[in-house]
């Protein structure tokens, strides 16, 4: 299998650490890839770049074997894109969009669009400015679906969709990946990766801090510890237990993510009242917390 | 007092632009009317006389011309009836903006959903407008009377600031008027519309009225009307008290049923709203080929402006050719020496150079502000994101600006053609005979100026947007002005040839290819610094 997306040293600096630096990436053909991180984290700045829709400041990235700066027409033949901030259209109605945007892409077939439409739910009748934000996004998944482009690189898809379209949402990317499209997903919504996602990658502060497949991430060995004392915590011995963090107490509880052997944090209970003691695989959502904090 | 001071902050264009056009429109026409009428007490009759002929033609757009020997009379005439259409549609733009345009952007929920309750929130808007006004009205005159007072003819500061209170009233009318409208329409752009058209008709009413025709009582609903019945700075004349406090309670009747409507409506929604129609569901794209086609697609989105600019500058052309006759008999041939003087400079002999001079350096200004409308487009295209949404598409960022290019010129190709075909028919029932290869060639020659502004606009677009617009109407403003000015002062033909507009020079008479050449060189050097910014920019930044 080779690289639908490929990064080396990609860096954009807006100046005041702002911007997306030494990015080394590579996405698979036919994989799912979740691209996670807080707002400003740089998740849009890397999409632009993908998209050569913003020039990096150094280092390259190809998508599909193209360069993504030099190629970038050759490259968008190839590739269905859903803005981060969706466009205004102002009094065109949705048929009037799609057939201009058909006319520019070249690709894009009735019968798709009208697939993707009546699946979304989504009546190309009517004005864009009348359509809700759910409805707008709904138009920025069909123009990137309808083509069945190669390679979707989706920012925040899920924006302004009710559950019942997300669900939609998951279906249209599962059929994508069925038919062997590489889909690139950014978002800080933890259940839409989890939901579809093969591998994650995190961007915090302009740098990518993991990347690894859904399962291993999920299962990084901490576990999300709770434990209720029947009087005063021995908050300082448990505070000096190595791989304890994000130590919270309230009262009589203590919680926190614990990494690593369980025998110190067994021997610093040992001495102690514990009326109560949890220890859990942590979700995704905590997983991602766990990198900002 | 947070909410009061956003919505003065929001009219901070309007108010400059208004404050420049009260000040340069006072003060240039006290200059012009030194220059032109003369010092003598015989030299300003025999202008007064020659004038007020003029005037009568022009009294569906202008004031009815009364002592047009005194700079106060030749203001009134001149200057402050085009001062005081251009105040009330800046009322009404300012209205829908503030009533319709606000809440498309969601400002207006924003407010609401803070606690700020509607009648204060469409109070305060009035008010800020109300003192936004005052202060552009104040500056605009300060500026005309310090001009009066350096060509030691000052106006008399009283009677300059009644003229600037009835001009203040009639825009916080058109300011009502459009707050209301707004009311019963969902968008900006169709509050605007609906508006101009209803002020539009209430100008006609008294321009009818002014003309002779009588229209009863209906001339009283015009603003208009009410507020020519005020003349302050005439000798012998006064504010008409019962006129103006009519403009004031005709906008506050009209502000108090916006107040009323807009309490009683959705937000987001027009006050009458019709039930949701049951027509199915659309699934498919638009079946209208030339959306699919390149250059024709950017045509055809913007077919009714288009539209609106081909028919208007035909009204527009057919009006200025059938007062042909009337100007140069009465001008050309004047007693008036700075006259004769500018027609002779200008290259005016004949009925069809007059038409030559005023009506395509008209269309060169108003092709120029299209230009303008077209650039702001543009500028708007990369900030709304739409520029992104094409860029997504497999299309190469030299195609978007080589299309943009070329779909300004069929443009404007289809609007001079409009209105070339209006001056030619006009010409023609008014029994003027234009050449009519030199006709069509002039015609044809307004597409390169289109072009070489195009091409500086889409440069400065690719370089920085926000300032791209301020930009190029400033290089059209100053080079109109230069032309216009140059032979009426004598300006020596080096200041003259800093306009673009020189380059197009006086095709009704001679060929003009060198200058063509040149516009069309500058239109590909635009092209060319365009391409170069918009491939190395990054999008929507």
């Amino acid at each position: 299998m080779s690289d639908a997306i490929a990064t080396h040293g990609l860096t954009k600096d807006y100046g005041a650490g702002r911007g997306i630096f030494d990015l080394d990436l590579t996405v698979m053909e036919g994989e799912v890839f979740g691209y996670l991180g807080p707002n400003g984290a740089g998740k849009t700045t890397t999409i632009k770049l993908l998209m050569g829709l913003s020039h990096a400041t150094r280092g390259s990235a190809t998508i599909l074997g193209l360069d993504a700066d030099r190629d970038a027409v050759a490259v968008k033949r190839k590739v269905g894109y859903v803005p981060g901030e969706l466009p205004q259209f102002g009094g065109w109605r949705g048929s009037e969009i799609v057939a201009y945007v058909a006319g520019l892409r070249g690709d894009l077939a009735e019968t798709d669009v009208e697939a993707v439409a009546k699946r979304l739910d989504l009546d190309l009748g009517r004005k864009y400015r009348e359509y809700s934000h759910g409805n707008k996004q709904k138009l920025a998944l069909l123009l990137a679906f309808a083509p069945k482009p190669s390679l979707l690189i989706l920012d925040e898809p899920t924006s302004g969709l009710d559950p019942l379209h997300q669900q939609e949402f998951y279906g249209l990317v599962r059929d994508a990946r069925a038919r062997g499209a590489t889909i690139f997903i950014s978002s800080h919504v933890l259940s839409e990766v989890e939901h579809v996602c093969d591998r994650v990658g995190i961007v915090r502060d302009g740098h990518l801090a993991t990347v690894g497949p859904l399962d291993q991430l999920v299962g990084m060995r901490a576990h999300r510890i709770e434990i209720v004392f029947a009087g005063t915590p021995p908050i300082e011995r448990i505070r000096a237990i190595p791989g304890f963090e994000q130590i919270a107490v309230d009262e009589h509880r203590v919680s926190g993510m614990f990494r690593g052997e369980f025998e110190p944090l067994l021997a610093a209970l040992a001495s102690a009242h514990v009326t109560k003691f949890e220890s859990r695989e942590p979700s995704l959502e905590e997983i991602f917390l766990g990198f900002y904090r | 007092m947070t909410l009061l001071r956003i919505a003065v902050r929001s009219h901070r264009t309007g108010l400059i632009a208004t404050a420049l056009l009260a000040a340069i429109g006072g003060a240039v026409n006290a200059i012009g009317f030194v220059l032109i009428a003369g010092t003598t007490a015989a030299e300003r009759a025999v202008f007064a006389q020659q004038m007020e002929l003029l005037g009568r033609q022009l009294s569906y757009l202008l004031p009815a011309p009364l002592q047009l020997d005194t700079m106060a009379g030749y203001l009134v005439w001149r200057a402050f009836g085009v001062i005081g259409i251009a105040y009330a549609f800046w009322g009404l733009l300012s209205a829908t903006g503030a009533g319709r345009g606000d809440e498309e952007r969601g400002l207006v929920e924003e407010w609401l959903s803070a606690g700020v309750s509607r009648a204060r929130w469409l109070a305060t808007r009035a008010l800020a407008f109300a003192f936004v006004a005052a202060t552009s009205l104040v500056i605009g005159l300060a500026i005309t009377e310090v001009a009066t007072i350096g060509l030691s003819e000052a106006l008399p500061i009283g009677a300059l600031f009644l003229q600037g209170f009835v001009t203040w009233a009639l825009a916080l009318v058109t300011f009502a008027l459009g707050t209301f409208v707004s009311q019963l329409v969902t968008t900006r752009r169709a509050a605007s519309s609906i508006g101009g058209i209803l002020v539009l008709a209430v100008f006609l009413v008294n321009s009818a009225a002014r003309s002779g025709l009588d229209v009863g009582v209906v001339r009283w609903l015009s603003p208009f009307y009410l507020a020519e019945r005020s003349t302050p700075l005439l000798r012998g004349g006064s504010l008409d008290a019962a006129a103006t406090i009519a403009l004031f309670v005709e906008a506050l009747v009209l502000l108090a049923l916006a107040g009323l409507a807009f309490i009683r409506r959705d937000v987001g929604a027009s006050l009458f709203q019709g039930r949701a129609g049951t027509s199915p569901p659309v699934w498919r794209p638009a079946g209208d080929p030339l959306l699919r086609l390149p250059v024709l697609s950017l045509v055809d989105q913007q077919r009714l402006w288009i539209l609106t600019w081909a028919i208007a500058l035909a009204a527009l052309a057919w009006f200025l050719t059938s007062l042909t006759k009337t100007v140069v008999d009465a001008l050309g041939t004047s007693d008036i020496p700075a006259m004769r003087v500018y027609f002779e400079r200008a290259g005016i002999t004949a009925y069809s150079d007059f038409v030559g001079v005023i009506w395509f350096s008209t269309l060169l200004l108003l092709v120029s502000l299209f230009i303008v409308a077209q650039v702001n487009g543009w500028a708007a295209d990369d900030a709304e994101g739409r520029l992104e949404t094409i860029l997504s598409a497999p299309v190469s960022r030299t195609r978007v600006v080589v299309e943009r290019l070329a779909a300004v010129i069929v443009a404007v190709a289809l609007i001079v053609a409009a209105s070339s075909a209006a001056v030619y028919l006009a010409a023609g029932s008014a029994g003027i005979s234009l050449p009519f290869g030199r006709f069509v060639f002039a015609s044809a020659d307004v597409v390169p100026v289109a072009y070489a502004f195009a091409g500086i606009g889409h440069a400065l677009v690719g370089w920085r947007p926000r300032v791209a617009v301020v930009a190029l109407g400033v290089v059209a403003a100053i080079g109109y002005l230069t032309q216009q000015f140059a032979p009426l002062f004598g300006w020596p033909d080096w200041v003259k040839n800093t306009s673009l507009y020189a380059l197009y020079g006086t095709p009704m008479s001679k060929d003009e290819w060198g200058g063509m050449a040149t516009l069309v060189a500058i239109g590909l050097a635009g092209t060319a610094v365009a391409l170069v910014a918009m491939r190395r920019r990054d999008v929507g930044r």
